[in-house]
C-alpha cells in the first residue's frame, strides 16, 4: 500500500522464481535461484543486492528473457517475460557494457533508436539529448573501442534511454566508473525517479544502494533473505543521533550535563565526511581555481 | 559443351520442396511439443501453442526499419574488421596470374576458356570462404560477447535478427562481388592475347532436338556406341542411311545475321575404323528438310573440325544440288521452315567405314552474338547466388552451434554436395541421378542401389552372408528391414535438404565455352534454389535463437 492508501501497481511482479542451471545431459548443476517471489513497484527505486553467485544478475536475466525459468513466473508491465512487446518500455544496461565497439557514439544511439523504430528525425534529437546528458558529446564520432571504461559505461546508459522507458533495468551502474562519474550516476538516478520511471539495479557497492534505493532484496544462494524499505532495515531504533553546528564548549558541556543526568551511555564527537564527499569536494575546488595546491600539510612528510 | 542442358523441372522441384519442407517442419513440432510436455508437464500443449502463436506474431510483426538497422550494423562490422582485406588476395592474384596464362600456342577459344575459368573460379574461391567465415562468426560471436543482450532486450525480434544478418552480410557479399567481377571483366578484355579477342562472345544458341536414324534408315533413338563408357555422344556410320536429325523450333529471319545467312554451328566428334585420306578430315552433309512439305535440299560437303568445331554460314538462297539435283532455288526461311517456325537438319557422314559422333549441344543455330559481358555477368550473378546460399546457411547454423562447428558443418554440406550427393542420390532413387548415371556409365538399365540396409550389411557381414544369400525368415529380420527402411527414408530427407549446386557451376563452363548462360537450365534454377533455401534458413535460425538461452555458456 502506498502512503496514500492507494495499492501501488506493481510493474514487476515475481512468483515462485526457480532457476535451475544443468550440465549437457540435463543434470543438476546449480541451484541459481530458488523459489523467489517480490514485486517491484512504480516509481520506486529496487536493489538487488548479493554476494557473487547470489543470483541477482540471474533473476535480472530471466526479467529480460535472456533466460528461461525453470519454475515460477514473472510479469512485467503485464507481459510475459518472454514477450518481446515488453521491450518498448524497458531499458537496460547490462553489468558491462556489451556494446558494439567498432560503432561510434553517435552510431550506437542511432541504431538502438532505429530497434524502436524512432524515426530519423526523433533519433537525432533523442542521440544528440542523451550524447548531452551523459557527457560523451564530444566523443559522439569516436569508436567504442577507443572509449575509456567510464565512457563506454556512460554511452551504455545513454542507449538503456534511448526510448524513454518506464522501467531502467541496471546491472551494477556504478562500476567502471570514476567517484565523479558515479555520482553523476546516481544524481541521474534519482532524477529518472522523479520524472516517475521505476528502476531496478543490482550492485555490489552497498553505499550506493543506500544512496539511491527505496527498497531493497538481499539475496544469498539464490533465496530471498532480506526484503523493505531501505531506511526501515538501516534504521537503530535503540539508539538517537543529534546532529549540530556552531555548537560552543559550553552548550557541549551543558547537554552532556544533561545526558549524564538522565543516565544516558553517550559519545561527542565531531563526524567525519566520506571519502566521497572529500573527493568530490577536492575536484570542484580544482575546477574552481586552476592551479592552486590544495594538498594538506601533513607531518608525516616533514623531516 | 560436354552436357546437355535441359530446362529446370520447376512444378517437380516445387512439389519435392514442399514435400521436404513439411516434413522436416512436422519432425520439429513434433519433438518440440514433446520437449515441452517433458519440460512443464500436462500445461506442455498449452505452452506449445502460446509459443506458436507468439512466432505467428513475431513473423507477421516485422519492421523493415529494424531489418535494415541490424543489416547496416552487419555490414559496418564485416567493413570494420577488414573483411576487404579479400581484395589485397584478389589483387596479388591477378596482378600475377598473366605471367603463367599467356600461351599463344592454345587456339583462340582455348585460351578464353582458360582466362575466363580462372577468372571466375578466382571470385568464387575468394568469396566463398570470406562469406562463410563472415555468416558462421557473426552471431556467435555476437553471443559470445553478448552485445547480443543489448539487441534482443529491445523490441527487435529475434526473426529480424536472423534476417538483418543474412541482409547485412549478403550486402557485402554482392559489393565485393561486384567490385571483383568488374575488375575481372576488365583484366580479361586487357590481359587475353589479341588473336583470342575475336572469340571473346557471348553465342546465343538455338538447341534443338536429336533423333536418329539407323544404318538401315530405321528411326533410332541413340547411334552406335564406339566404346565410350559415357554414352553422351551417339555416333553415326559413314556412308549409310545412318543420320543424326535435328529439329529446331523458332527458326525465322530474325535467326539470321546482317548478310541474311544461317549460322551452323556444330562440334562434331569423329571416330575412324581405318586410316582414311590423311590430308583432310571426315566429310559430312547437311540435308535441309521442311517436315511439312518434305522439300529436302542437301548442301555441300563439309569436313569436320575436330576438337574445335566449326561454323557454316549457310546463305538463305540454297540451290539443290543432292541427288534430286533440279538446280532450283530455295529460301532457308520461306521454303524450308515450317509456318510454326520448325527447321529440320539431317547430317550424314559421308567417309565409308567413318563415324561422326554428336550430342544434342553439338549442333544449334548460332543466332546474333551478344557482348561477352552479357553472359559474363550472368555466371557472376549465379556465384551471387551461391553466395547467397552459403551466407543464408551459415547464419541459420551459426543460431545453433558455435562460429568454428558452423564453418565446418556449412563447408561439409558445400563438400558433400559436391562429392556425395549423386550417391546419395542413386540410393533413395532420384530419376535425375540416375539418368545422369546411366549416361556416364552405359548401364542403360541402372535403377537405385539396391542392396540391404545398415543393419542388414552389418549383419551380413558377422555372419559372412554374400549378398545373395537370403536371410533367415522371422521377426528380427522383419524389424532390421523395418529400421533400415526408416534410415533410407531419413536419408531421403537429408539428400533433398542438401542443395544441388551442380547449376551454380555450369554457369561458368556456359561463359567460358562462348555461350550466353541459359536462363531456364541454369540462371533459373540458381535463383529458385536459393529462393528455397532462404525461406527454410531464416525460420530455423529464428526458432534456434528463439529457443536457446543467449545467455548460456
Amino acid at each position: 500500500m502506498s502512503t496514500t492508501g492507494q495499492p501501488r501497481e506493481a510493474v514487476i511482479e515475481i512468483r515462485n522464481l526457480t532457476k535451475i542451471y544443468r550440465d549437457f545431459w540435463g543434470r543438476k548443476k546449480v541451484r541459481a535461484v530458488n523459489a523467489l517471489s517480490l514485486d517491484v513497484y512504480k516509481g520506486e527505486v529496487f536493489g538487488l543486492l548479493g554476494p557473487n553467485g547470489s543470483g541477482k544478475t540471474t533473476t535480472l536475466k530471466m526479467l529480460l528473457g535472456l533466460l528461461f525459468p525453470t519454475e515460477g513466473e514473472i510479469k512485467i508491465l503485464g507481459q510475459s517475460a518472454s514477450d518481446v512487446r515488453k521491450n518498448e518500455r524497458i531499458g537496460y544496461l547490462p553489468e558491462e557494457s556489451y556494446l558494439y565497439r567498432f560503432l561510434t557514439g553517435e552510431e550506437t544511439l542511432d541504431f538502438y533508436g532505429r530497434l524502436f523504430n524512432m524515426s530519423g528525425a526523433d533519433r537525432k534529437q533523442r542521440t544528440d539529448e542523451l550524447l548531452k546528458l551523459v557527457k560523451v558529446e564530444h566523443a559522439r564520432k569516436r569508436q567504442l573501442k577507443e572509449y575509456s571504461k567510464g565512457m563506454t559505461r556512460r554511452i551504455g546508459l545513454a542507449q538503456a534511454l534511448i526510448n524513454h522507458p518506464d522501467l531502467i533495468l541496471l546491472d551494477e551502474p556504478t562500476s567502471g566508473l570514476d567517484p565523479l562519474g558515479s555520482r553523476d550516476m546516481k544524481d541521474l538516478i534519482l532524477d529518472l525517479k522523479a520524472q516517475g520511471k521505476t528502476i531496478v539495479m543490482c550492485s555490489h557497492l552497498l553505499a550506493d544502494v543506500q544512496d539511491v534505493c527505496d527498497r531493497i532484496a538481499i539475496l544469498y544462494g539464490g533465496e530471498l533473505k532480506v526484503l523493505g524499505r531501505v531506511d526501515e532495515l538501516l534504521k537503530t531504533q535503540n539508539q538517537t543521533q543529534v546532529l549540530s553546528s556552531q555548537l560552543t564548549p559550553a552548550a557541549q558541556a551543558e547537554v552532556e550535563a544533561v545526558l549524564k543526568k538522565h543516565g544516558a551511555q553517550y559519545q561527542v564527537d565531531h563526524p567525519t565526511a566520506n571519502l566521497e564527499e572529500l573527493f568530490l569536494r577536492t575536484v570542484q575546488e580544482s575546477k574552481d581555481r586552476p592551479g592552486r595546491r590544495l594538498i594538506a600539510d601533513d607531518p608525516a612528510n616533514k623531516v | 559443351m560436354n552436357f546437355d542442358a535441359v530446362p529446370f523441372p520447376v512444378l517437380y522441384s516445387f512439389i519435392l520442396w514442399a514435400i521436404v519442407i513439411g516434413s522436416a517442419t512436422s519432425i520439429v513440432l513434433v519433438i518440440s511439443l514433446m520437449a515441452t510436455i517433458v519440460s512443464v508437464g500436462v500445461r506442455g500443449p498449452l505452452v506449445f501453442a502460446n509459443e506458436l502463436g507468439a512466432m505467428v506474431g513475431d513473423l507477421i510483426s516485422l519492421s523493415p526499419r529494424r531489418i535494415f538497422a541490424l543489416a547496416q550494423l552487419t555490414f559496418r562490422e564485416a567493413i570494420r574488421r577488414k573483411a576487404l582485406m579479400v581484395f589485397v588476395v584478389f589483387a596479388i592474384l591477378f596482378m600475377f596470374a598473366g605471367w603463367f596464362m599467356s600461351s599463344s600456342n592454345l587456339a583462340p577459344e582455348f585460351q578464353v576458356k582458360i582466362y575466363v575459368s580462372f577468372v571466375l573460379r578466382a571470385i568464387s574461391w575468394l568469396i566463398l570462404p570470406v562469406v562463410l567465415l563472415l555468416a558462421c562468426w557473426g552471431i556467435p560471436e555476437d553471443i559470445r560477447l553478448r552485445s547480443m543482450h543489448t539487441v534482443v532486450t529491445k523490441p527487435a525480434r529475434r526473426l529480424e535478427l536472423v534476417i538483418g544478418r543474412m541482409v547485412g552480410y549478403s550486402f557485402v557479399g554482392l559489393i565485393v562481388l561486384a567490385v571483383m567481377s568488374v575488375v575481372g571483366w576488365g583484366w580479361i578484355n586487357r590481359q587475353l592475347p589479341v588473336a583470342a579477342q575475336s572469340q571473346l562472345v557471348c553465342r546465343q544458341p538455338i538447341e534443338g532436338g536429336l533423333t536418329f536414324l539407323d544404318r538401315e534408315g530405321n528411326p533410332s533413338e541413340k547411334g552406335i556406341n564406339v566404346g565410350d563408357i559415357r554414352m553422351f555422344h551417339s555416333f553415326i556410320e559413314g556412308a549409310t542411311k545412318a543420320r543424326a536429325i535435328w529439329t529446331f523450333n523458332g527458326v525465322g529471319d530474325q535467326s539470321l545475321d546482317r548478310e541474311g545467312n544461317l549460322l551452323l554451328e556444330n562440334r562434331f566428334q569423329a571416330f575412324r575404323s581405318h586410316k582414311g585420306d590423311m590430308r583432310r578430315s571426315i566429310y559430312f552433309q547437311y540435308t535441309f528438310v521442311n517436315p511439312e512439305t518434305n522439300v529436302r535440299v542437301p548442301y555441300p560437303l563439309k569436313t569436320i573440325d575436330e576438337g574445335r568445331g566449326r561454323t557454316d554460314r549457310i546463305n538463305r538462297t540454297l540451290v539443290n544440288v543432292g541427288e534430286s539435283a533440279d538446280g532450283k532455288k530455295y529460301d532457308i526461311v520461306n521454303d524450308l521452315v515450317t509456318k510454326s517456325g520448325q527447321l529440320t537438319v539431317e547430317v550424314a557422314c559421308v567417309d565409308p567405314g567413318q563415324y561422326l559422333g554428336m550430342a544434342r549441344p553439338d549442333l544449334f543455330v548460332r543466332t546474333a552474338d551478344l557482348p561477352f559481358a552479357y553472359g559474363y555477368f550472368k555466371a557472376v550473378a549465379c556465384i551471387g547466388m551461391m553466395m547467397l546460399l552459403v551466407i543464408f546457411m551459415g547464419v541459420s547454423v551459426s543460431t545453433f552451434v558455435k562460429g568454428p562447428v558452423a564453418t565446418f558443418l556449412v563447408f561439409s554440406v558445400v563438400m558433400v554436395s559436391y562429392t556425395a550427393r549423386d550417391f546419395m542420390g542413386k540410393i533413395v532413387g532420384d530419376p535425375f541421378v540416375l539418368a545422369k548415371a546411366r549416361e556416364w556409365s552405359g548401364q542403360l538399365d541402372m535403377q537405385k542401389l539396391e542392396g540391404g540396409g545398415v543393419l542388414e550389411s552389418i549383419y551380413r557381414i558377422l555372419w559372412h552372408m554374400n549378398p545373395t544369400t537370403d536371410l533367415p525368415v522371422g521377426a528380427s529380420t522383419t524389424i532390421m528391414k523395418w529400421i533400415d527402411a526408416g534410415l533410407v527414408n531419413f536419408l531421403w530427407l537429408v539428400y533433398r535438404v542438401i542443395p544441388n549446386l551442380d547449376y551454380f557451376g555450369q554457369s561458368m563452363q556456359y561463359v567460358a565455352n562462348g555461350f550466353d548462360v541459359r536462363f531456364d537450365a541454369c540462371v533459373l534454377p540458381c535463383i529458385l534454389t536459393t529462393l528455397a533455401y532462404f525461406g527454410p534458413c531464416v525460420l530455423l535460425g529464428y526458432f534456434a535463437l528463439r529457443v536457446r538461452e543467449l545467455e548460456a555458456k
